[in-house]
């Protein structure tokens, strides 16, 4: 977690004594603290224990020793499910990430009627998770959709692009982008706290908008954009709820939909597999630990902070 | 020191999770089933699954069960289908599930075998089952043992959409004698009269019904009485090679087509939007298929009876009632789904909602107050013929429907063939009820 | 870079947009991009809209006639809707309305002190902690639904909103202690270096200096809170099992039945009723999320 380095003074931590900061911390953190042992810890070690054993949420769990670790590896549908969520991570993160910092920008400063168009670009995110999205996506992406109607083949339910198995990801990942609202909203938040002062420094030198953005923007965003990155990742890789509407819990057709999340929750709670599912929720942890530790190494490279 | 407080109490905790995981699923059982009805104020938890218009008339027919035993309360808790049995699921493990449980024959084995349900006879002191056939009764059954009263039986129909027929000059086939290469053909003639805009038959097999039909009546059967698959995979490969024809020759709508109506529910079906002459349905959905289409529609009999050596059809139980195992009140619970099941009042708000009700004389009060579809749906039921029921969903099997989607997907995409498909199917049905 | 990392505090300018080079066909690329804009917004509409015209269409008539053309208006979807279930609809949006706001406040107290402590203090094992932090977001919610469930049935606190509300008031939010360390590493140290030479102590830096300079971050977590709390479906579906105590989510989704006919128009009617408050919520809060650094007035 190198990012959270203080690192200018790292040099004087011998010599300052740290004990005052210590006991402003524990206050500062006790509710923290409290959660973690009162909320968290008991839940997450009880799913750590029951990786071990045969499930079935109905009788006592039984221990099973490497079972369930040895089923992973055979597994074809686990590797698949893997498979369909990295596509999902990674191209359907930085098209959100571009899209929000895009219209964040463009919605931050003079134009009229801002407010409306934050409001109405915020609005298909408030729809996130609702029943009502499946019916609603199939609007756009089914036989019968937007998309066909504007394609010219109206009429004629000719092809479901969402559920088609080639295609059927594709639209899920159209959903996500769709849903940027909450990492705009955050730029927004983020682009508000950039002094208006620099710009209009950089102006009166000349600076072309583009040298702005990397000169200004950039940098004094990166905190708020590396934020959006982690959180983003580790969201998309839990994905599950649109894809479970979406794909009626199915994750089809085909498994095309089968994201990691889909797939634990079918063994857990489909096949009354939870010891199993709970294996799995601790490969996914190590997935995505992962993939933060590396967006936290990198960070060091691009991510500026005042202190 | 403060981290070492935090660990200790990290490790209590979790070590307190793990004995109340244990507790709670060793939990013995609750009250004596057989004891008599307490005086005292008796709260019942009664959950189902359902739309808007079933929790109405639930509610209706609690409140009537309250008024005659008033110091008996029913909470009712409904869900929707997928959360129903999550939260099912998490209530048993807790030791916390509801007193009276809706129950589907898919997950009946599941719950039964591993020890969630009441043993039905120990409440037979108020929980009477006389009015039952002993076929219907049977359906309830696991191992011998009779863990859940059916509330309505149902039967697998070829729902036809006549207005459709008409407007392509199509006669109305004669379904005492069809066969399956009769409707192929009938499908095809209303996909090419229409010129696309309707498809013949609305393609299946998503659900057991129709893989029940074709492995009956080719003799086979989808369990054997051991619970383990014992459908031929000859017979399975036959199944998805009628309904990869019925979409290569454009009879039914192209796979990503019929696989999205497949996934929009009855409302967003071929059948209901009148965009298929011809789909395969419970016929208890008969009045709901209507009322969405708003034509004349009809039940037939399945294709190919007549040829079969021993009938396709039979009787499904539409869903059951279950009493929770730890129910802290059995007794109570067992006289709530006595008046659920035998009332003729209850019956009278419940109609066939649930299916035709299993209770002869229920149904005997019922069936002349329907009209239109209702009496339709119930008419069918009494007129086919039917063979012995299938054997119940084995322990494990639950999720059947999502691996014969699965599959069934495969080959519509031409990702697998019948053949493959249907050795790829049988293996992994049964690993999962070996695992259970 | 450089020059950035030795800038003084800022100094106070109102919130008016920076002076633009203005160049003739301004007022062409003002009417573009507002064309441009609206054009996506009604694409990114269009499902929004379909939900809206589709609970103003009678039942029957809503999967047999796509597009967003109204040609019969329908009203009575949303008396039916309204009162379709145990309770009035009202009832539910009650009941989630203070889940809502149990949630908001906890969350808001609870992740800006621990993002303080994470941001500004120096402390033993901060990453250590930092990291347990984030990693108790890394799993999914179906495994630690169970044990969660059985530890909370025997605390008694199944069928009351404490499971919903309690973990809020404790920071288990990592989402929002996260974004609130990420805005105060933004704001500039030597605010509070100013303050600590003044005699405060971390107590009133906070209070006094970072929570004011937080508007931005404090109000999205209000918003996001009021947000994902109000379509959370699954832990309130598992946690409320008796309908009186049930929210909106759960409500809405005992609609609906994919084996009979649904009443898709009270559905839909219901949805746009539940989309309301989010949505007032928003366009309201939105107006503090821009109030950043440059109009909060430091001196």
């Amino acid at each position: 977690m190198s990012a959270l380095d203080a690192r200018p003074r790292k040099r004087d931590n011998h010599a300052r004594p740290r004990k005052r900061d210590n006991r402003a911390a524990v206050a500062f953190l006790l509710p923290w603290f409290g959660g973690l042992a009162l909320i968290t810890a008991g839940p997450v070690a009880a799913s750590f224990v029951l990786g071990f054993t045969d499930y079935n949420l109905i009788q006592p769990p039984r221990f099973n020793g490497l079972t369930n670790v040895h089923r992973m590896l055979s597994d074809e549908r686990l590797h698949h499910a893997f498979g369909v969520t990295v596509v999902y991570v990674v191209v359907s993160v930085p098209l959100q990430l571009a899209a929000a910092l895009g219209l964040a920008m463009l919605l931050d400063r003079g134009l009229r009627g801002m407010a409306f168009y934050r409001s109405v670009f915020y609005l298909p995110s408030l729809l996130g998770g609702s029943v009502a999205i499946a019916v609603l996506w199939r609007q756009i992406f089914g036989a019968q959709g937007l998309l066909n109607q504007v394609l010219g083949v109206a009429g004629v339910p000719d092809r479901s692009w969402i559920a088609d198995p080639d295609t059927a990801l594709s639209t899920l990942i159209v959903l996500n982008v769709w849903t940027f609202g909450a990492p705009m909203v955050i730029f927004l938040a983020g682009l508000r706290q950039i002094p208006v002062m620099y710009y209009e420094a950089a102006a009166v030198d000349g600076a072309s908008r583009w040298a702005q953005f990397r000169a200004i923007t950039m940098p004094l965003l990166s905190p708020i954009i590396f934020f959006n990155l982690v959180l983003q990742v580790i969201h998309a890789f839990q994905a599950f709820t649109q894809a479970f509407v979406v794909s009626g819990g199915s994750g089809g057709p085909s498994d095309s939909t089968l994201f990691y999340t889909l797939y634990l929750y079918q063994r857990g709670f489909n096949n009354f597999d939870m010891g199993y599912a709970s294996a799995l929720a601790w490969l996914l942890l190590l997935i995505i630990a992962t993939f933060t530790a590396v967006n936290f190494w990198a960070a060091r490279h691009w991510v500026f902070y005042d202190d | 020191m403060r981290n070492g407080m935090t660990r200790r109490s990290v490790l209590r905790l979790a070590a307190g999770a793990g004995a109340g995981a244990a507790l709670a699923a060793c939990g013995d059982g609750g009250g004596d089933a057989g004891a008599d009805i307490s005086g005292d104020p008796v709260t019942l938890r009664f959950t189902w699954w359902g739309s808007d218009a079933r929790h109405q008339r639930t509610r209706q027919v609690i409140d009537l069960f309250t008024k005659a035993h008033p110091s008996i309360t029913v909470k009712g808790e409904f869900k929707e289908w997928n959360g129903y049995w999550d939260s099912l699921a998490t209530t048993v493990a807790a030791n916390d599930a509801p007193d009276i449980i809706q129950m589907d024959e898919l997950y009946l084995s599941s719950y039964a075998q591993r020890g969630a349900l009441l043993d039905l006879a120990t409440a037979a002191k108020h929980l009477s089952t006389a009015r039952f056939d002993a076929n219907a009764l049977d359906t309830g059954r696991v191992e011998g043992t009779l863990y859940a009263l059916p509330t309505g039986l149902t039967a697998y129909a070829m729902v036809v959409n006549t207005d459709l027929l008409g407007r392509f000059k199509l006669a109305v086939p004669d379904d005492a004698t069809w066969t399956w290469d009769d409707l192929k053909n009938l499908g095809a003639q209303v996909s090419r009269a229409s010129g696309g805009s309707v498809h013949g038959v609305q393609s299946w097999g998503f659900d057991t019904g129709g893989l029940n039909v074709w492995a009956r009546q080719a003799g086979a059967s989808l369990y054997d009485a051991q619970g383990n698959v014992g459908m031929p995979p000859d017979v399975l490969a036959s199944f998805w090679q009628y309904l990869l024809d019925l979409t290569t020759q454009g009879i039914a709508p192209k796979p990503s087509v019929t696989i999205e109506q497949g996934a929009g529910g009855l409302d967003q079906s071929g059948t209901a939007t009148n965009t298929a002459a011809f789909g395969t349905w419970w016929n208890t959905q008969l009045p709901s298929l209507a009322e969405a289409s708003g034509q004349e529609l009809r039940l037939l009999r399945q294709p190919g009876e007549s040829r079969a050596p021993s009938p396709g059809a039979y009787l499904k139980p539409s869903m059951f009632w279950s009493i929770s195992a730890r129910s802290a009140h059995p007794a109570e619970a067992a006289l709530f789904v006595d008046f659920l099941a035998n009332s003729t009042q209850a019956g009278d708000v419940l109609l066939t909602d649930r299916g035709v009700p299993a209770n002869t004389a229920v149904r005997a009060a019922v069936l002349p107050k329907l009209s239109g579809a209702d009496k339709a749906a119930a008419d069918y039921l009494e007129a086919i013929q039917v063979g012995p029921a299938p054997r119940v969903t084995p322990n494990g099997a639950s999720d059947i429907e999502a691996i014969l989607k699965r599959h069934t997907e495969e080959v519509l995409f031409a990702r697998r063939t019948p053949a493959q498909a249907a050795a790829g199917f049988i293996k992994e049905l049964q690993a999962e009820i070996d695992a259970a | 870079m450089t020059d950035l990392k030795e800038r003084g505090v800022p100094v106070v300018t109102e919130g008016d947009p920076p002076p633009r080079r203005t160049r003739l066909p301004s007022a062409v690329r003002s009417v573009a991009k507002h064309a441009g804009l609206s054009l996506l917004a009604l694409v990114m509409l269009y499902p929004v809209i379909w939900m809206v015209v589709s609970s103003l269409r009678p039942n029957n008539d809503i999967f047999r006639s796509p597009g967003i053309v109204l040609d019969s208006l329908q009203v009575s979807n949303y008396g039916t809707g309204w009162n379709a279930l145990a309770s009035p609809f009202g009832h539910y949006m009650m009941n989630s309305a203070i889940v809502v706001l149990g949630c908001i406040i906890g969350n808001l107290v609870s992740c800006s002190m621990a993002a303080y402590a994470f941001a500004r203090l120096d402390f033993t094992g901060k990453r250590l902690f930092f990291a347990i932090m984030l990693g108790s977001i890394m799993l999914p919610i179906h495994v630690i639904i169970v044990p969660q469930y059985i530890m909370f049935s025997q605390l008694g606190w199944v069928n009351t909103v404490l499971p919903l509300i309690v973990p809020k008031l404790l920071a288990t939010d990592a989402f929002f202690v996260f974004l609130m360390v990420q805005f105060i590493r933004g704001l500039p140290r030597q605010l509070d270096e100013a303050a600590r030479i003044d005699g405060a102590g971390h107590g009133r830096i906070f209070l006094r200096v970072i929570l004011p300079l937080m508007r931005p971050a404090l109000a999205t977590t209000t918003i996001f809170t009021f947000i994902w709390t109000w379509n959370d479906f699954f832990s309130q579906l598992i946690y409320l099992t008796d309908p009186d105590k049930y929210t909106v989510p759960v409500a809405l989704r005992s609609f609906v039945d994919s084996t009979v006919a649904t009443s898709w128009g009270a559905m839909f009617a219901m949805s746009v009723v539940s989309l309301l408050p989010i949505f007032l919520a928003f366009l309201f809060g939105q107006r503090y999320l821009v109030k950043g650094i440059a109009t909060t007035g430091i001196k």
